[in-house]
């Protein structure tokens, strides 16, 4: 039998659809946020001497392995029985996010660290910055521009990661797409929907990590990073002529 | 104090107290020592050049004067404090951060911070080190620019700039936190020979305003014109070390066959 395929419920359910990807993106953008700051933490642990360091190893190594489906059952019906705590199913999906991807971005940014050269930590000592503080204005900026597109990439796997949220009732993507589909009996249509709606984010993040990428290159290359930096460049030529005006 | 190294001393001459006293300092990297206990003085005002063939240990050893190697054993004093293991009873111990703020140091390939700009390089680490507000850091990073002539560099990234110019801007950086010594890691090495002129005019130029300056130098002709205290090291020991004029009386065969192969 010739199916007849109603395309038209894309455009009728956009909002729905529209609404399904604000969540995923929100739930994604928040973890990914925590994901970053963990992830840093762990790969400075990692890099640190035994037994601080096996710690992080550990962790790294078990939650690389976990599916995101299972992180998130454990974290919205396991630990909640544990600790007594009912989490939200927008909270339990980005602890579910954190726990699996700060794992993969600890590794990131331990290659980005380990890739700054030694100097440029050994200048800062020898300028009297804290160990702390080169840590958080040299060498930490330097590997962040290096992890970024890694991180694009780790944004995107979020994003499409939370599709399985739909099984704790997050209002993601699939979840309005079975939500229609339950009304509509159109799941040709509708998943295409769907993928399309994730091939678009995709893309679109993709564009705004590479806008980040660029306004991070020194010296500024391009209208971003001119735009990001110029600020800073007026203001140091305006030092420079008030030097020049009091010498 | 070791007793298997000969021992740099002579007349202070017209120069003040000691600055920085290295007594027998050894380092070992795991099983193998680089330094096999060293004994250097460095008076105020004093150009220290330290030459040798490649492993010989002077990098290492002027870079146990901050602390950026700590040595295994022996004394790094400087100004009377004490930073290193010591020898014997301590009185006075000081801390690698409030150490490294009276000693400026320059390195052969600069180690600029490539995210930030010329005048930023300066500032940033000031208003760190020494705890200034932003626009008294930056008016300290304008005058340094000014005197290694480059002021109208400020706002370009490293990337921008020449090797001659990043390394005026390493020396304005190390200069901006007005230290009592200066120390240089073969400063010239990484750069083409057409731009080695203007960095060593710059030092010239310090050395002649009284600055301490400790040198590791392949430039044994600049080395000859400014040093005022000449080392010579190999295999992790001063061989032999000597007063201006040192390159052409030094007597030590080794010493005289690293000369000829170089000079």
């Amino acid at each position: 039998m010739l199916a007849t395929y109603d395309w038209s419920l894309i455009w009728q359910y956009r909002i729905d659809f529209l609404d399904g990807l604000k969540v995923a993106i929100e739930v994604s953008f928040v973890a990914m946020i925590l994901s970053v700051i963990v992830g840093i933490v762990l790969a400075v642990a990692r890099m640190s001497k035994p037994p601080v360091s096996w710690v992080a190893v550990a962790y790294i190594n078990i939650f690389r392995g976990v599916p995101a489906l299972v992180s998130v059952i454990w974290v919205y019906f396991g630990w909640s029985l544990l600790l007594g705590i009912s989490f939200t199913v927008f909270q339990a999906a980005v602890i579910a996010l954190v726990a699996l991807y700060s794992a993969f971005i600890a590794e990131i940014y331990r290659s980005a660290l380990e890739a700054i050269p030694r100097g440029q930590r050994e200048a800062g000592l020898a300028l009297g910055m804290t160990s702390p503080r080169v840590f958080v204005q040299i060498t930490l900026p330097q590997a962040t521009k290096i992890a970024i597109p890694n991180i694009g990439s780790m944004f995107i796997g979020m994003v499409k990661d939370t599709s399985v949220f739909t099984v704790i009732g997050l209002l993601e993507v699939v979840r309005v797409t079975q939500n229609i589909n339950s009304i509509t009996f159109q799941p040709f249509v509708l998943y295409t929907a769907a993928a399309g709606l994730y091939v678009i984010a995709a893309f679109a993040i993709d564009f705004v990590f590479r806008a980040i990428e660029k306004s991070l290159t020194t010296p500024p290359k391009g209208r971003i990073a001119q735009t990001v930096h110029g600020r800073r460049r007026r203001r140091v030529e305006q030092i420079v002529r008030d030097y020049q005006a009091a010498a | 104090m070791s007793d298997n190294t000969p021992v740099a001393s002579r007349a202070t001459g017209s120069h003040g107290p000691a600055v920085v006293e290295l007594r027998g300092i050894k380092k070992s990297y795991g099983p193998k020592e680089v330094l096999h206990g060293v004994d250097l003085t460095v008076h105020a005002g004093e150009h220290v050049v330290i030459f040798g063939p490649s492993g010989s240990g002077k990098s290492t050893l002027l870079r146990t004067i901050n602390l950026l190697e700590e040595p295994n054993e022996g004394s790094v004093r400087v100004l009377g404090v004490e930073y290193g293991p010591g020898l014997g009873a301590v009185e006075k111990r000081g801390g690698p951060l409030q150490l490294r703020r009276h000693v400026g140091m320059v390195f052969q390939q600069f180690n600029l911070f490539p995210h930030l700009t010329a005048l930023d390089n300066i500032a940033r680490p000031l208003r760190s080190a020494k705890g200034l507000g932003r626009s008294e850091a930056e008016k300290a990073a304008a005058t340094a620019l000014q005197q290694v002539g480059l002021l109208n560099w400020a706002a370009h990234y490293p990337a921008q700039l020449s090797g001659g110019q990043a390394q005026r801007v390493a020396i304005a950086r190390a200069l901006s936190l007005d230290p009592e010594v200066m120390l240089f890691d073969e400063p010239t090495s990484a750069l083409d020979p057409e731009l080695v002129g203007e960095v060593l005019g710059v030092m010239r130029q310090l050395a002649e305003s009284g600055m301490t300056m400790v040198i590791v130098t392949h430039e044994l002709n600049f080395a000859r014109e400014i040093g005022d205290f000449h080392v010579f090291m190999d295999e992790g020991l001063i061989v032999e070390s000597g007063p201006r004029g040192f390159l052409d009386t030094c007597s030590n065969p080794r010493t005289k066959q690293f000369l000829a192969a170089v000079l």
